[in-house]
């Protein structure tokens, strides 16, 4: 039983990294578009989709370790955390898109720097 | 049919939906974050460990009910709400500003953290620069009155 754990858990960094890193490429995107004063792209919807999926799988693999597992010492915390960033992409994508200008690519670029800062603190409560 | 000739009551007449649309766009956004950590973080410190740092948890509560309230009246855009989310945002600054100088200057005062010590330090001095922002926006879209 005890072994199982490690074992997932290898997963959830590795994933950690990469949920950081699409978040800063979506940021990065959305920067560049609300310098260039355009309203956001297909492609960014696109790059949103596949980090609210890369989201979605993070959040289970944590629950059935925390089912499973040993939780995190401050659970309730943890689980704020899991609820925010997984509700966050889509309540951002949906408030940015209704303005069709660069202010539309403004919050996306800040919902995904938000998102980037929430895998970093979740990283940091998960191994408290 | 002049529309200066008087004021009909009610909502209709005082939508300003340019409150929420622009630059009030991404304000709402970060506004919502703010709303959203500084309530849980309250929460979680009131729930959990209130007598450790009575004051600090009480000033967290008063910081994310400033950003709720800003948040909310940002959104609804009416002349109201706009006159709301000043005062709201006016207590921002003050807020960011005393407890900032109250937590560098006496840290006994502050032993844990809120959104506010160290003038916003723990959130990349956004608290201090979002109410700066904040003002200025809103004091832009001041409607103009009729002579």
């Amino acid at each position: 039983m005890e072994d199982r754990r490690p074992r997932l858990a290898a997963v959830l960094l590795p994933l950690a990294v990469l949920l950081g890193a699409v978040s800063l490429a979506l940021a990065a995107w959305s920067l560049v578009g609300a310098l260039r004063a355009v309203r956001p792209s297909g492609g960014q919807l696109l790059l949103a989709a596949v980090l609210e999926v890369l989201i979605l799988v993070q959040a289970v693999v944590a629950v059935v370790l925390m089912v499973v597992g040993t939780p995190p010492l401050s659970t309730a915390t943890f689980v704020g955390y899991l609820l925010t960033i997984v509700l966050l992409l889509p309540v951002g994508v949906f408030w940015g898109l209704a303005d069709r200008s660069r202010w539309g690519n403004g919050v996306l670029a800040i919902t995904a720097v938000t998102t980037a800062v929430l895998v970093l603190r979740l990283e940091q409560i998960w191994n408290r | 049919m002049s529309p200066t000739s008087g004021r009909p009551a009610g909502p209709p007449s005082d939508l300003r939906p340019a409150l929420r649309s622009g630059p009030g766009r991404l304000l709402v956004a970060v506004y919502g974050v703010f709303a959203i950590s500084a309530s849980a973080r309250a929460g979680v410190q009131i729930v959990t460990s209130f007598s450790v740092a009575p004051l600090a948890y009480l000033l967290s509560a008063l910081a994310a009910a400033v950003y709720v309230v800003a948040t909310v009246a940002l959104v609804r855009s009416s002349e109201r709400s706009r006159r709301v989310a000043l005062v709201s945002v006016t207590t921002e600054l003050v807020g960011v500003l005393a407890v900032g100088a109250l937590s560098v200057g006496d840290p006994q005062a502050f032993p844990d953290e809120t959104v506010w010590s160290g003038f916003g330090a723990g959130y990349g001095y956004v608290p201090l620069v979002l109410p700066v922002l904040g003002l200025w926006w809103l004091c832009s879209q001041r409607p103009r009155r009729p002579v």
